[in-house]
């Protein structure tokens, strides 16, 4: 049945439980309604006054009178009105009221342009304030490196603290004062500590907080070329709105995506995007560390390749018709190939592959019984941000880490090694922690788990209600996508054929095999069977330093491309802005761009790395060829292609299935006296994030975090590939045995967590 | 609830044992918030740095919602102040009888701005949300006792009973 209430005589449709607010933004009758404390995503408080409708009785007892609409649940038949005077002077003389304190400062506000403030005062008609007193004025505070405040722009809405404190359950923002001298922010100045503090950038409908970040770079939002993207920073996926001008990025915003992030982002997503504009980013081609043209990088790279002794190396961070056109090109030369550094990698990959359809996080925030396993804010902060939704609801929430992590503290926290919860995993199908729910959901770290453990959680989900579900994360965009090729054995045998020197050139795509990548160890042993690396990529990295040939690509707002999330969710994004370099005239000629009018400023920064196949697959007169082989691949794993602007398509269960027969390596055995490495990461961390200026000032410091109760000053654990000495961190809530350290550090050592490891402590002085 | 700033010890076992029983006697540790920074500004004059955080984590809230209450609550003080509070109503019914007089009048006795300790130490002069006295307008409290209506000259006499010690609440 169609339900409708009438607003000014007009239909509105609604959905039972929709107030009349909801429904008639949702109608796109905002334009009839002013509201500023009501948010689609945190509900009715009635605190702001604004949002009044006349609604009229139908007996003749009530005479008309004015309500407000966020407070008025829809009903069948109920008759409204804005259009009538006194509904227009209860509007304009709220908003009065509400800016009595509001200082006269668009033309230097941040917010200008984009503020809810500005288009409801203009929408109602208030334009001269009657009152001249003095106004209130605050001291505004230091709020770290992201967030801009700027208090005496508050209407009070209260919209801040009930997204920090009630959706997001930060601790450390807050509202203090009473009456009209009411304020909002922390108990001292310091960064905010949430991982989703830049929200309050959005959902503050006025200037008090704005980006920090993008103030450094300003232009009005009018100028600004903004598009559909999706957040390279995780498995999540979140939709995002970048915004550029004059060919660099400035800012990141949410884009609404009910099914994944909703109206919000994680400030990793939000902030992490300076990787584009960073001066380390390599923007021309770079053959034995001296700028080149690319013609001559093409040329070189080509024969290089007809040799038939290169070895290809795909990445996770790299969408998928990048690696499928990597994948192609390997496969026109009968070339070795891996998506991914390591076997353990591998593994892992195809694990989380082999597992059900994932919840998506819509999904989790529905859940009551909920199981993290592993510190998920630091790898997927979204992820947690929709089981803190499901807490909210009474979800009962089990944390299965080896420390007390901030969700932990929010639910039964379970300390536990590597290994231990490994094997706590495989017990879970019959733990009190799942039982009596409508819907259980459990959710991993999936590096935290590793091969076995994801074995081990498809395993229990099977002995689970069918309506489980479970979903593994990394801190890789695309690791899903990737992973498609990462059939069984082949890094294993890229490194053969450089072992057994079959292959002497790798050509590598967005990885970092000699850098921080997963296996890198192992690499550094083989570089030496090297004769040349080339290497495709957007940020600076060891192996980029130590490649022969560096080839750069664009970044993600500047292209086109697919990501598949850790649902198998394969999401589109389309270019939003054209990077604009500094390139050497000459290096224009033959690159087949066309020449760039009036001089050294070339409108097209580097190209995407599929034009850069393109290109080698032509001059290797396979180009035919190559096309087939990566739209047949393309049309393998995704039939339809998404739109930018939708909620994506999943990949079929039927692709999923051909990796539940993967070969699981088992995790090393540990004894309880030997020490234990996990994986520490933060939020903010990740590859590209990890050159924002800004949000990695804010990281932790590096070191080996342990139990208290060592009394070592540094340390040295010992690997395979290498050994590591770092300070010692004492972590009152680390679980005793374990040592968690970074990914970089893994690398070093050549070691996976959950491994043992042997130590050197140096006592402190 | 004001009394001189003292510096009895938060470590201070029988002060401790006191706000745990408090703790212990309601529904809920959280619950306990508002009787517990009673006490504690009993004993240290007014809510410090170090208060506030024994205050949180005695009922298991952030030090960000002992503040939001503790900012909320004009009764709760965060500074020192004098020997006696005077706490002058300025809301509607008080403001319509002449608060803004005796709020002027009183702090320039004090010869410092309103939350200030005066200079001799005697006095600290706060303005006040409703107190329930509106029929009493304009209305005041001294530190514990509720006083009204109050003119200039009832003021200047509490005023020099304040400052030469001799005032005796009633
Ligand atoms: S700071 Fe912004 S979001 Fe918070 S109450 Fe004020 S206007 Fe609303
Ligand atoms: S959760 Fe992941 S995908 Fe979403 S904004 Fe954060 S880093 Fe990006
Ligand atoms: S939006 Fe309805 S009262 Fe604020
Ligand atoms: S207004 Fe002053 S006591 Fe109520």
């Amino acid at each position: 049945m169609k339900h409708v209430f009438f607003l000014d005589g007009q239909e509105i449709p609604f959905i039972p439980g929709q107030n009349v607010l909801e429904a008639a933004i949702a109608a796109g009758k905002d334009q009839q309604i002013p509201y500023f404390c009501f948010h689609p995503a945190l509900g009715s408080l009635g605190a702001c006054r604004q949002c009044a409708v006349k609604i009229y009785a139908h007996d003749s007892k009530h005479p008309p009178r004015i309500t407000m609409a966020c407070l008025l649940p829809a009903s069948d038949a109920l008759q409204l009105a804005t259009l009538e005077d006194d509904v227009h002077t209860e509007h304009r003389e709220i908003i009065e009221l509400l800016m009595t304190n509001h200082p006269l400062d668009c033309p230097v506000c941040d917010e200008g342009g984009q503020c809810h403030l500005q288009d409801m005062t203009v929408q109602t008609g208030h334009s001269v304030r009657h009152y001249s007193g003095p106004k209130r004025t605050y001291r505004n505070q230091d709020l770290g490196p992201l967030v801009y405040q700027e208090m005496n722009r508050c209407i009070t809405c209260y919209r801040c603290v009930r997204f920090y404190q009630d959706a997001a359950q930060g601790e450390d923002f807050g509202v203090f004062g009473s009456r009209n001298r009411v304020s909002f922010g922390r108990l001292e100045d310091g960064p905010l500590e949430s991982p989703f503090s830049g929200n309050l950038v959005e959902v503050c409908p006025t200037g008090v907080f704005t980006d920090k970040v993008f103030r450094h770079d300003y232009v009005r939002v009018w100028d600004l070329q903004q598009g559909p993207s999706v957040c390279p920073h995780c498995a999540v996926g979140c939709n995002t709105t970048p915004g550029a001008r004059l060919g660099t990025l400035r800012r990141i915003r949410n884009r609404i995506r009910p099914e994944i992030n909703g109206h919000f982002l994680c400030d990793r997503g939000r902030y992490a995007f300076p990787y584009v504009t960073a001066n380390s980013r390599p923007l021309q081609p770079r053959l034995m560390g001296e700028t080149t043209r690319q013609d001559a990088v093409l040329r070189q790279l080509a024969s290089r390749l007809e040799e038939g002794r290169s070895g290809f190396l795909g990445s996770p961070r790299e969408d998928l018709q990048s690696n499928l056109g990597l994948f192609a090109l390997a496969d026109c030369l009968h070339a070795p190939f891996a998506a991914v550094t390591s076997s353990w990698a591998e593994a892992l990959a195809q694990q989380c592959l082999a597992l059900p359809q994932a919840p998506s996080l819509q999904e989790v925030a529905a859940a009551d019984r909920i199981v993290v396993i592993g510190d998920l804010d630091s790898i997927a902060p979204m992820a947690g941000f929709a089981v803190r939704q499901a807490l909210r609801q009474g979800a009962a929430l089990t944390v299965l880490a080896s420390s007390r992590t901030e969700l932990a503290q929010k639910g039964d926290y379970r300390p536990l090694r590597p290994s231990a919860l490994r094997d706590q995993v495989a017990q879970l199908a019959d733990d009190p922690c799942l039982q009596g729910g409508r819907f259980p959901v459990l959710l991993a770290t999936a590096e935290t788990l590793g091969p076995s453990g994801l074995y081990a959680l498809r395993k229990t989900l099977e002995k689970l209600p069918a309506n489980a579900r479970a979903g593994a994360f990394v801190n890789r965009p695309n690791l899903f996508g990737a992973a498609y090729f990462a059939a069984d054995g082949h890094t294993e045998r890229l490194q053969q054929a450089l072992r057994q020197r079959k292959i002497n050139h790798l050509l590598c795509l967005g990885a970092d095999p000699l850098g921080e990548d997963w296996g890198a160890g192992t690499w550094r042993t083989l570089a030496p069977g090297l004769d040349g690396l080339t290497l495709l990529d957007m940020v600076d990295s060891e192996t980029a330093r130590s490649a022969e040939t560096l080839i750069p690509v664009a970044a993600f707002p500047e292209r086109a491309g697919l990501f598949v999330n850790y649902e198998g969710r394969i999401q589109a994004f389309s270019p939003v802005y054209r990077r604009e370099a500094q390139v050497l005239h000459s290096a224009v000629h033959g690159s087949g761009f066309p020449e760039a009018a009036g001089g050294v400023k070339h409108p097209l920064g580097p190209p995407p790395p599929l034009f850069w196949l393109g290109r080698l697959a032509e001059m290797l007169h396979l180009h035919e060829a190559w096309q087939k082989r990566l739209d047949f691949y393309l049309h393998f794993l995704c039939p339809e292609r998404p739109d930018p602007e939708g909620p994506g398509v999943l990949l079929p269960d039927t692709i999923r299935a051909r990796f539940e027969i993967a070969a699981v390596p088992a995790a090393r055995a540990v004894t309880p006296e030997q020490w234990e490495l996990d994986i520490f990461r933060w939020y903010g961390g990740e590859t590209l994030a990890d050159m924002a200026d800004e949000l990695h000032s804010l990281a932790p410091a590096r070191g080996l975090r342990v139990h208290p109760n060592v009394q070592a000053a540094a340390a040295t654990l010992h690997g395979p590939c290498g050994e590591l000495r770092l300070p010692v961190i004492a972590c009152a809530e680390m679980v005793q045995g374990v040592i968690a350290i970074d990914q970089e550090g893994f690398a070093e050592l050549g070691l996976y967590p959950g491994d043992p490891v042997e130590v050197s402590w140096e006592q402190r002085q | 609830m004001s009394s001189p700033t003292s510096t009895v010890d938060l470590k201070d076992a029988s002060l401790l044992a006191r706000l745990q029983d408090l703790v212990a006697a309601s529904p809920v540790p959280e619950a306990a918030i508002s009787e517990v920074l009673q006490v504690l500004q009993k004993a240290r004059g007014y809510i410090d740095e170090e208060a506030l955080r024994l205050a949180a984590s005695l009922t298991g809230l952030s030090p960000v919602k002992v503040e939001e209450l503790c900012t909320f609550y004009s009764l709760v003080l965060r500074e020192p102040v004098g020997t006696h509070v005077l706490r002058i109503c300025d809301s509607i019914a008080c403001h319509m009888a002449g608060a803004q007089d005796i709020l002027t009048q009183a702090r320039q006795h004090s010869g410092v701005d309103l939350g200030e300790v005066s200079r001799s130490g005697k006095l600290t002069v706060i303005p006040h949300v409703c107190i329930g006295l509106c029929d009493r307008a304009p209305a005041l409290m001294v530190d514990d006792q509720a006083l009204g209506p109050v003119d200039t000259q009832t003021l200047t006499r509490l005023l020099a009973q304040l400052e030469a010690d001799i005032w005796k609440p009633s």
